[in-house]
């Protein structure tokens, strides 16, 4: 017990209100099962009699607790595969292969004191990194990650995104002109300056999409993408990635992905913290859990940005090919083995009857042994209990590996969540391999850039998408 | 004439005029401008505010002090302050007998220690009339130029990562580091190695550092393609560093440059052949030079020039001669009242040293000229006009090592 009170001692005021509302999260919605369990229909009547209010709570209570883990993992990305890059091992020694050192750090900055320097204004320096990792979650509630797996569907989600985005630099501003540094001011300015200017050509290489797909739902533009009904010939089309917008919009795309690198200000413009020549930006006064807010934004930022590129270029949630149609057409052409072109995997567990009892029993401990044998039989050095030990855990690896198999192919859900994660952090990782290799830009070529070429770049999109519209007709 | 500078105040916030109650730092000196110079730049115009960069700065290479006088991001002026690194090795070597004096001057330029041993060991040889043996000759242009490629790859890796670029710089230390391992197998340490004596050097090649030295020198060439690839093709890096911080060659002679810097201006003004010394003379290698003078053509110089010193030391192990490393000399050496000149072409140019003897057993006057200080007298010229981001870029591109520039 002293051991937990001295954990807690040492903790600063965000962490304790971080360990607070986290519980009472869990706790609430431990609460919500056991009424729904007790009080069976009447609470399950008042919730979807305001389903619209209950999937914005619960929406904003799973991305607030989900958003950390989604930046540890970003951050964990970068520092190991920057460290591949730079030849060096990176983290290996908190958790497996150094998985834990983003949670540990995580931790840390909950723990270090954060302090206000003289001369700042203190009401705005505190509040300026809640402004910018409010904004960044907030843009997480229209993103759609699977069918039926998003926050909220509005019909102007992507203006939502935009406008919600836009409100980082607010932040930004804040924190680099009340920190009562010339870094910060420099830092804050630029990143002012920054954004700003790429908010244009951000949005303009979309507005291209827009005129082709006629909707601003997420959702909806998702749809488009994958297998749907043409409204023209009233057949099912688009179940293959020649149907993503990428194909269409392809100049849009690149300058979506340039402007989105600037506006989560990712190398190489990274101008706001350039550690060479301001320090660290905005954020050279702060420290403890405001800096991890910042710190957290930034990552989420990355994220969000890439999960947008590919739920408007990438065909979001949508397999790039159809596996059904390839085993059809497979059985079509040949008889030798026959593919299941449609999974229906109803195992009605009574019907196993005694059997059933006997594999629940018996199953993981016979799965451990035999695939623990060949470590204790082929390596000498292994101790009997190591090898029980390795059998156990692969055995664990194979029943989750069947599990997200079988998930996957039962529940819609589920592969979409896997397309979706998968693409999205392969854009993550291009956003690391970028960081990785490139050097900064100065900000008049920064800026330059914006104005003189992604800006008339975009306004080409716009212009000959707009033009080949008009003459074909969509 | 008593002038009273006006305080500067940061904002028009009535708060903020408070500077100097809550103890917020302006990089104003405390006392009345001594000079005119110091007047005008303590001064400030509108819209101008005064940048404290360093001593504590990522890219400041060590601990430089530059007041930047900037209008928005554009630097108008600056005032560097030196002597944060001041130990006074000059006068520590006036006090030492000739011997000692090696391990003070060890330290100054710290990434490449083995010319700081060598100007002074050339200066006492002529002092002393010492005749080197030609097989410590030998494996001092050895070694030095191997210094000289590691303190080249350091640059290298510096120059990008004051552009912003992570990996180069690892991928420098890498090579520094095969590089340093070999001259500690040596040497017998990895930084300040103090391995030259006057009439010779301390030790004979070993085993282990011949064939670390084989194995480095097997792949070296391919590992320099693959250090340069990573920067000489990146469009960023070369749009960021042409016709960046130009110097002319009038410009850089008045300003006493040597070196690379010079070099890079068109000149091809080398020590190791305008006034030779050591074996030289006996080893083919050619002058780089470039003709823009900007921190590309710095730059660039740098990257040939690691390409002649591995030719330098292919040439050194193909004719490095039998015999002894030290020549015979007394235990105290006691030269003949008298003076001399040594001067050697270090990484970042001319490193001299000027000794006058009074005919005790230490040297009456031990006076060192450094290139690092000679060529950041160029900042003064180079910086202003130029954004924020780029005022580090020149400064990198001069390579100062601030040990040798604080002496």
């Amino acid at each position: 017990m002293t051991a937990v009170s001295r954990a807690w001692g040492r903790l600063t005021l965000p962490g304790k209100v971080v360990f607070t509302i986290v519980p009472l999260l869990v706790l609430l919605t431990i609460a919500l099962v056991v009424a729904i369990g007790l009080f069976g229909t009447l609470v399950v009547d008042i919730l979807i009699a305001n389903i619209g209010i209950v999937r914005f709570v619960v929406a904003v209570t799973i991305i607030l607790l989900l958003s950390p883990p989604i930046a540890f993992v970003i951050i964990y990305m970068e520092m190991k595969i920057i460290a591949l890059m730079n030849l060096r091992l990176g983290p290996d020694r908190v958790g497996p292969w150094g998985t834990l050192l983003s949670t540990v750090h995580g931790l840390k900055v909950l723990m270090k004191e954060d302090f206000t320097p003289t001369g700042a204004d203190a009401v705005v320096f505190t509040w300026a990194p809640v402004v910018v990792f409010a904004s960044t979650i907030m843009a997480v509630l229209v993103i759609p990650f699977a069918p039926g797996l998003f926050g909220q569907d509005m019909n102007i989600a992507l203006l939502y995104f935009f406008a919600v985005g836009g409100l980082t630099i607010v932040g930004l501003l804040m924190a680099g002109w009340s920190s009562f540094n010339k870094y910060s001011l420099l830092g804050g300015l630029r990143s002012a300056a920054q954004i700003v200017s790429y908010e244009i050509p951000l949005t303009l290489s979309v507005v291209g999409l827009l005129i082709l797909a006629g909707t601003m739902s997420l959702n909806q533009l998702v749809e488009l993408q994958g297998p749907h009904l043409d409204a023209a010939t009233g057949q099912m089309t688009g179940a293959w990635f020649t149907d993503w917008f990428v194909f269409r919009q392809p100049l849009g795309f690149l300058i979506f992905f340039i402007a989105a690198t600037a506006e989560g200000n990712r190398t190489p413009f990274d101008l706001t913290e350039a550690d060479s020549e301001i320090v660290a930006g905005f954020g050279t006064e702060y420290s403890g859990m405001r800096f991890g807010f910042f710190y957290f934004a930034e990552y989420i930022n990355v994220f969000v940005l890439s999960a947008l590129t590919v739920v408007l270029f990438l065909g979001g949630w949508n397999a790039p090919f159809d596996i059904n149609g390839i085993f059809a057409w497979l059985n079509s052409v040949q008889s030798v083995v026959t593919f299941p072109t449609a999974f229906a995997w109803d195992v009605n567990p009574a019907a196993v009857g005694l059997p059933l009892l006997f594999i629940v029993a018996l199953a993981p401990v016979l799965a451990t042994l035999i695939l623990g044998a060949p470590f204790y039989l082929l390596r000498s050095s292994t101790k009997w209990w190591h090898a029980i030990l390795i059998g156990f855990v692969l055995f664990n690896v194979l029943v989750v590996g069947l599990l997200l198999v079988w998930a996957y192919v039962n529940f819609e859900w589920a592969a979409g969540l896997f397309w979706f994660l998968g693409k999205t952090f392969a854009f993550v990782y291009l956003f690391v391999w970028l960081r990785g290799t490139l050097p900064r830009v100065r900000i008049d070529q920064l800026m330059g850039f914006a104005w003189k070429w992604l800006l008339p770049a975009s306004l080409l999109n716009l212009f000959v998408t707009a033009a080949a519209v008009l003459v074909i007709g969509g | 004439m008593t002038t009273t500078i006006p305080r500067h105040a940061s904002a028009d916030d009535p708060r903020v005029l408070l500077d100097e109650e809550i103890g917020v730092f302006e990089p104003v000196p405390p006392y009345p401008p001594r000079t005119e110079r110091e007047a005008e730049f303590y001064t400030l115009r509108d819209g101008e505010m005064f940048l404290n960069m360093g001593p504590q700065h990522p890219s400041t290479h060590g601990v430089l002090r530059i007041v930047l006088k900037l209008d928005g991001e554009r630097v108008v002026d600056l005032d560097p302050v030196l002597g944060y690194l001041h130990r006074g090795v000059e006068k520590l070597c006036e006090n030492a007998d000739y011997h000692q004096t090696i391990c003070y001057t060890d330290p100054l330029e710290y990434v490449s220690a083995l010319f700081n041993e060598w100007a002074p060991c050339l200066a006492f040889e002529k002092l002393m009339d010492v005749e080197v043996p030609p097989r410590a000759e030998y494996i001092r242009v050895l070694s030095s130029e191997l210094l000289r490629i590691a303190s080249h790859a350091l640059f290298m890796g510096w120059m990008a990562l004051d552009l912003g670029g992570l990996t180069p710089i690892l991928w420098s230390f890498i090579e520094r580091d095969e590089i340093v391992d070999m001259l500690s197998a040596l040497t017998g340490a990895r930084m300040l190695f103090n391995y030259f004596r006057i009439g010779g050097v301390n030790g004979d090649l070993n085993h282990e550092f011949m064939s670390r030295l084989g194995d480095w020198m097997s792949r070296a060439t391919e590992q320099h393609a693959a250090n340069i690839g990573l920067l000489n093709e990146n469009e960023i890096f070369v749009r960021r560093m042409r016709g960046l911080g130009t110097l002319d060659t009038a410009t850089a002679i008045r300003m006493c440059m040597t070196g690379p810097n010079l070099r890079a201006t068109g000149l091809p003004f080398d020590i190791r052949r305008a006034h030779p010394y050591s074996v030289y003379p006996e080893l083919e290698f050619d002058i780089p030079t470039r003709t823009e003078g900007d921190c590309l053509a710095r730059y660039l110089l740098r990257v040939d020039e690691i390409k002649q010193s591995l030719r330098i030391i292919d040439q050194c192990l193909h004719q490095m001669p039998d015999g002894p490393v030290m020549a015979k000399l007394p235990r105290l050496l006691r030269p003949r009242p008298g003076r001399a000149y040594g001067a050697v072409e270090g990484p970042r140019g001319q490193y001299a040293v000027y000794a006058v003897s009074d005919g005790t057993d230490q040297p009456f006057r031990f006076r060192i000229h450094d290139p690092s200080f000679i060529h950041l007298q160029a900042v003064g010229t180079l910086m202003p006009g130029n954004l924020v981001a780029d005022a580090m870029a020149v400064m990198a591109s001069l390579d100062p090592i601030m040990g040798g520039v604080d002496k």
